[in-house]
Formats: structure tokens, sequence, C-alpha cells
């Protein structure tokens, strides 16, 4: 992680801060500067909505060395409720309840950590919500 | 315009080549390829490399390669693509010779990745997605296309012994490759019994980490192969933006305009180098090129389709899988690969009677794409 990289993307790290298009009413995550779509540069910031489901997941036993610690790491492919693809690192994983679509919701967890004395980055996971892993 | 010919190729065998840095790599190539071109000057140089600042603390391979040759003074470049840094420093190096302001092109491209333990090659290679929105994330390379391959099977009901069909062909056809890292042939039920990396992905259906460079002497001089087309085009940078994950745009488009542009059919192409860095890969490039029907290149490669001995040969020296990935350098070497086949000199490799052969390489998972249609010229 780059400190400073961080910080200037904190919004949506942790709000999930992306775009929506004000010509066409598309919507965006991570931010965008030109509307895919309409090619509109009229731009705003619109958090993403913090629920979604999951299309699938992969469990990656060889992380990169910043995420060694949390080997193995649950990845998943989510659909957000708008419609918006993101790739996030699933938390509080059963494996039994990574169904495609099962219900996610995006939690604060710790992303990766510069030593026992350095920054410590959190930022979105998603997790199965507690309703459907009751079920 | 001018025509564009390779006169020679120089390739390292791919594989841990502990007693050999950046610049020895690249000039064992190039002298291989000058060697065999006597009295051929390049007039420019252009490496293809991904990410020798990261793995070895060296940028500047242009400038390097040229001192190390003896050269200083030669115009001299790097391009960088991700994985399809190779293939895109051919593409320039076309473009140089075709606008008519050069007359010989060396092109090499070349990649240190055992230097680098695994962790940190995970690393370097994850650097081809977006840093500040998958890296920081948590996503590896391999482990994108994992959930690429889980889309795709999921849509088209294939299996994981069907995708296997891949690693097995490349396989098979590195035991007689010279320069193949592997040399060994392998069953779709090593390839399902080996340790899972990212499921579905696997240690036999990925590219093995190696150190490789391989050069391409262009010329408008003539030579025994003409490149007929040489194309770019990129597909939306992150991947999970895309509305169709399945749509390889970047293949699709560079292949359309190259076979286009060379005056040929789908049909005429002996054989193909595609980028089969993952059995997915494999088989979107297939299907997006128009050689296989959505979701049935797996099970046209199950069928031997793509065998040396069958319709349409692939990876005739191992592909990625086989003859191995030295990232940066993989699209030069698929170039070097297809001039044996064209002009004569694949050895036990050869593919009878080949007069037209293309080369596909990506960066990324699709995000940028070069493809090369070449016709031998004997
Ligand atoms: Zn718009």
């Amino acid at each position: 992680m780059i400190p400073i990289s961080y910080w200037r993307n904190r919004r949506s790290y942790t709000a999930l801060m992306g775009s929506r298009c004000r010509a066409c009413g598309a919507e965006y995550f991570p931010p965008v500067r030109v509307c895919r779509k309409c090619k509109s540069r009229d731009i705003e910031p619109r958090e993403m909505p913090r629920k979604g489901t999951l299309i699938t997941y992969t469990k990656l036993t060889e992380p990169a060395e910043e995420f060694g610690k949390q080997t193995p790491v649950y990845l998943g492919l989510i659909e957000l409720s708008n419609g918006v693809k993101l790739v996030s690192t699933l938390a509080d994983v059963s494996e039994s309840e990574l169904n495609e679509g099962a219900p996610v919701s995006m939690v604060i967890r710790r992303w990766t950590e510069e030593g026992p004395t350095g920054i410590i980055y959190y930022g979105y996971k998603f997790k199965v919500d507690a309703a459907y892993s009751m079920s | 315009m001018n025509r564009v010919f390779i006169r020679s190729v120089g390739l390292v065998p791919v594989g841990e080549h502990w007693e050999k840095g950046l610049a020895d790599l690249m000039y064992e190539a190039a002298s291989n390829a000058l060697l065999a071109a006597p009295g051929i000057k390049p007039d420019k140089i252009i490496v293809g490399n991904m990410f020798s600042g990261y793995a070895e603390h060296q940028e500047q391979l242009g400038s390097l390669l040229a001192s190390t040759l003896g050269m200083a003074g030669v115009s001299a470049i790097k391009v960088e693509a991700a994985c399809g840094s190779g293939g895109v420093a051919v593409h320039e190096g076309y473009l140089s010779i075709k606008s008519g302001e050069y007359e010989n092109v060396l092109v090499v491209g070349v990649e240190k990745m055992k230097d680098m333990g695994t962790g940190k090659a995970t690393k370097a290679l994850s650097m081809a997605e977006s840093a500040e929105y998958t890296q920081v994330a948590g996503a590896s390379f391999i482990s994108l296309n994992a959930l690429l391959s889980k889309v795709y099977m999921a849509h088209y009901g294939r299996k994981d012994e069907e995708m296997a069909s891949f690693p097995v062909i490349a396989h098979r056809n590195g035991v007689t490759a010279a320069h193949a890292q592997f040399r060994k042939e392998i069953t779709v039920k090593d390839v399902l019994s080996s340790a899972i990396i990212a499921d579905p992905i696997r240690l036999l259906s990925s590219p093995p980490a190696g150190d490789g460079a391989a050069a391409v002497l262009l010329s408008s001089k003539g030579g025994e192969v003409e490149v007929l087309a040489s194309e770019v085009a990129t597909n939306q940078f992150i991947f999970q933006e895309r509305e169709n994950l399945l749509d390889f745009m970047a293949s699709r488009i560079a292949s359309s305009r190259a076979v286009a542009k060379a005056g040929i059919g789908v049909s005429m192409i002996d054989f193909m180098e595609v980028h089969d860095a993952f059995p997915v890969v494999a088989a979107l490039a297939l299907e997006s090129i128009g050689i296989s029907k959505p979701g049935m290149a797996p099970i046209d490669a199950m069928n031997g389709r793509f065998n040396c001995d069958g319709e349409l040969p692939i990876g005739t020296f191992g592909g990625l899988k086989a003859r191995g990935h030295p990232v940066g350098a993989t699209g030069a070497y698929q170039v070097a690969e297809a001039y044996l086949q064209l002009s004569g000199g694949a050895g036990k490799n050869q593919i009878g009677g080949a007069k037209i052969g293309l080369t596909h390489n990506v960066g990324g998972i699709d995000s940028t794409c070069a493809v090369h249609v070449l016709r031998s010229a004997i």
C-alpha cells in the first residue's frame, strides 16, 4: 500500500464512493471521469449501495505478499443492488454459505498493515448476511 | 508503404537462469538473431518488458541493450503492456518499418522473474491490474482469472476436465521444443490432482515463472517470413467493470482487424500461437478470434482440433504453459515461433505445409491485445 494513495482514495475504500453520470444516470465503482455509456464528462460522486449478491468466489492460497497473513484469501465477485460489479475480499467466511446469489453486505475490515508499529489500512470487505447464514 | 519481413530470430530457452541477468538474457537472444543475419545492422531497438524496474531495479532497457551490443548511438526504447509487452514491442517495430523511418528493427522481449520469491512475483504480476482499486482489495492476477474461469464455466456449463485439455496440449507440444521450460507430457488427471492456487486454477493449469528473452529482427529488405498485419486493441481496463465479462473485446477487435488487413480469412490460418496463460484465456481467445463457437473451445480442444496433427494447431512449441511465460517476453517468443514454423525451421515441432500463422498475446485479462498475421515468403 502507498500511504498517500490510500489517503487520497479513502472515501472509496471506506464508503464505496463511486460516480454517477448526471447525463444518463449510470453509476460506477470505482469512480470514473468519463461515462462509459454516454461519454458525458458531467460526473458526480455517488456512494454505492452497501448490499449486493455474490456472483462467484475463489479461494486464494497464494496471495500477493502483503496479504500473506490472511491466507487463504476468499475473493468474491459481487453485484451490488444497483447492478455495479466489484471484486472484494470476503470476511468471516464459512464456505458452505458462499453460494451464487447469497446476499452480502459491506463491512469495514483490516486490509493490510505495515508491521507491528506501522500504519494499519482499513477498507471494505463483504460478508454473507446473518439472516442467510442462519437459514 | 514498406513491407515488413522477419529476417531472423533468437531464442533463449525459458527457465531458471541464475547465472544470467537482464542484460545477459537480452544479449543472448539478440546475438542469436544478429548472427543469423550477417550484414544487417539495426537502426532501431525496441525492448518489450513488464517489470524490470520492480524485479531487478533496472529501467531504460533500450539504451542498456544498445550499449551491451556495442551499438550506443542507435535509437532504442522499452515498451510495456504487462504480459502483452512482447507483442506490443513487435507491433511498434512493425510500425517503425511501415512508416519508412527505419529499415531494420531489432525487437527483444525479456523478463527476469526467478530472482523474486513467489510472493513478490505474485505482486509484480498483479501490477497489470488497477493499483488503486484491484490490488488493494487483495486480488492477485491469478485470482481474477479464477473468477473469470468460474463465470465462464457456470455460463457455458463447462467442466474442469474439459478446461484441462489446454495444458495437456501445451505440454505435449513442449516435449520436443528445445527452448521450452517444461518438456514433459501431462494428463488431464495430473492437472486435476495438482495443487489448487485459486480454484478452479491449479498449479498445472497456470503458467510457470521463468526467465527468458526472445529476439525478432524485422527488416524492410526481405526475409523468409512477411508480417502481413499487426494490430493492438484494448478492453475496459478494470475487468469487473466490463458489462459482459466473457467478451474479450481487445482480442476480438485486434484479431478481426488483423485478419482483414492481411486480406485472408480465418479458415486460411494454418496454426496459432494463442495466449494460453490459463485455460479460460485460451478458450476466450479462440472464441473471440472466431475459431470456436462461444463456450465450445474446451470441447474442440478435447476433441483434438488444436493438436499438432489437428485442424488448427495451437501453442506449437508448448505455449505459455510448457514453453513458459516470461511475462514481457512471451509475445516475442510467439512471433519467433511463428517464424520458425513458416520458414521450415521448427524441427520436430514442424507443422507440415504451414503458410499462414497468427499470434495472439494479451496484457492483463485482455486489457491489451496484440495480434500478428504472418505468411511464409519462401
Ligand atoms: Zn452517462
